[in-house]
């Protein structure tokens, strides 16, 4: 009697598996078969046009593959002990090349007769504000993603996707200072001017150019931070 | 006697439910410290950053224009649709190169010969940045490719327009103007190499 309900069951279960695999195989072929088609639903737009006189001295190109290990842990606590257990659920890794283009440049907004100093003997000095850093653009090299997923888990979607790849230019953006790019900036700005200064008839020997730094609270804590130590 | 070894399985397999339901109780209910869940890291791994390439550049920008495009895709099925909608951000910037600039000088005269106004780097979609807005379906690399040059092309036909093109102009003729003012020029002519 037992063995006659076990092979209904086993029967069933096996029905209902080759149902489901059938329905999806059929889905695939309905999908392979379907003809793609890209259809615009969704236009929309925000600009902001701004006005601004800036000179762009330097610019790095820079390569970082953001990578991330997606493993479940059970965590928590029980009988007042800390539990903290990786769960074989299986786990997923995936590696995001982005190439980013970052650019100094020296904001010329605000330049006037006092940014000019002269010398009776014909030297000049241009006094100029401390180059700043932007992030002109990303790409995210889509052909060189990498990913592995575990066999029970689901594939990585586009929002976590895109997640990891801000992360990984707030990355980049953290690591500017360690990059030198302000200093090369400073350096790049002096020969970029130098050539116009000279069609104004100044000569190589008699131009310097200089920066400002301007201080800013920040500056002004690591300063008292310096002192107290 | 079979009915009575029924019995007694049947009193035992109770109480053995029974300590199980009360331990579950304890463990859920009495027990308040007790609790568990599962957890994923969000957080990337740090990795190093590379610089591929240094230049010198010097490259005048008189007009940024930023853009946020929300661009989706549509993939037609005979039972569902599938849609990928994506937020894409980037920052056109119109100006001219520095070393295309030419200068005569004559006393306190000045003329400065500045070359077409363009767009300065044909990279200007910040991609790391992009917002996904919604995802049904399976997208490849090759889907969001496309998706991002829509984006390109959106985002150059809406900032790339004679209007703007012509502010950047009349913008770089005011700045530089005030450049040369400063640097001490009396009479400052601007001639377009156009």
């Amino acid at each position: 009697m037992h063995k006659t309900r076990l092979l209904t069951l086993s029967a069933a279960s096996l029905l209902l598996l080759t149902g489901c695999a059938c329905s999806e195989e059929e889905e695939r072929q309905q999908e392979a078969a379907t003809t793609y088609q890209s259809i615009d639903t969704v236009p929309m737009l925000i600009m902001q046009v701004q006005k601004c006189a800036r000179l762009y001295t330097t610019e790095y190109k820079v390569h970082k593959i953001v990578t991330h290990d997606d493993v479940v842990r059970l965590q928590g606590s029980l009988l007042k002990q800390n539990v903290d257990i990786k769960l074989p659920v299986g786990d997923r890794k995936v590696a995001i090349p982005i190439d980013a283009t970052l650019k100094a440049y020296i904001d010329f907004s605000e330049f006037s007769e006092r940014n000019i100093e002269r010398t009776a003997d014909g030297k000049i000095t241009i006094l100029l504000p401390d180059p700043k850093v932007e992030m002109t653009s990303s790409k995210v090299n889509q052909q060189q993603i990498r990913s592995f997923v575990g066999l029970i888990r689901g594939g990585f979607t586009d929002a976590e996707m895109t997640r990891y790849e801000q992360q990984g230019r707030e990355a980049i953006i953290q690591s500017i200072p360690r990059m030198g790019i302000v200093e090369m900036a400073r350096e790049s700005a002096a020969r970029t001017l130098a050539p116009m200064l000279r069609q104004m008839g100044y000569r190589e020997e008699d131009i310097t150019v200089a920066f400002r730094h301007e201080f800013k609270p920040y500056d002004i804590r690591k300063f008292l931070e310096v002192r107290s130590e | 006697m079979k009915k009575d070894k029924n019995n007694i399985q049947l009193i035992v397999k109770a109480l053995a439910l029974a300590v199980i339901l009360l331990l579950l109780w304890w463990l859920l209910f009495a027990e308040k410290d007790n609790h568990l869940s599962l957890d994923t890291d969000d957080a990337i791994n740090p990795t190093p950053e590379q610089i591929q390439s240094i230049r010198d550049i010097g490259q005048w920008e008189f007009l940024s224009v930023s853009n946020e495009e929300l661009v989706d895709t549509l993939r037609r099925g005979l039972i569902k649709d599938d849609q990928l909608v994506r937020i894409y951000y980037g920052t056109l910037r119109l100006g001219f190169d520095m070393k295309d600039v030419k200068l005569e000088v004559q006393g306190d005269s000045i003329t400065m010969i500045l070359p077409k106004v363009r767009l300065l780097d044909p990279d200007f979609i910040d991609e790391a940045r992009t917002k996904a807005f919604y995802e049904s379906g399976r997208w490849s690399a090759a889907d969001r490719e496309a998706l991002y040059n829509k984006a390109r092309r959106q985002m150059l036909s809406h900032a790339l327009t004679p209007q703007n093109l012509e502010t950047a102009k009349d913008n770089a003729d005011i700045q530089l103007r005030r450049m040369m003012r400063a640097m001490g020029y009396n009479n400052i002519f601007i001639r377009w190499n156009e």
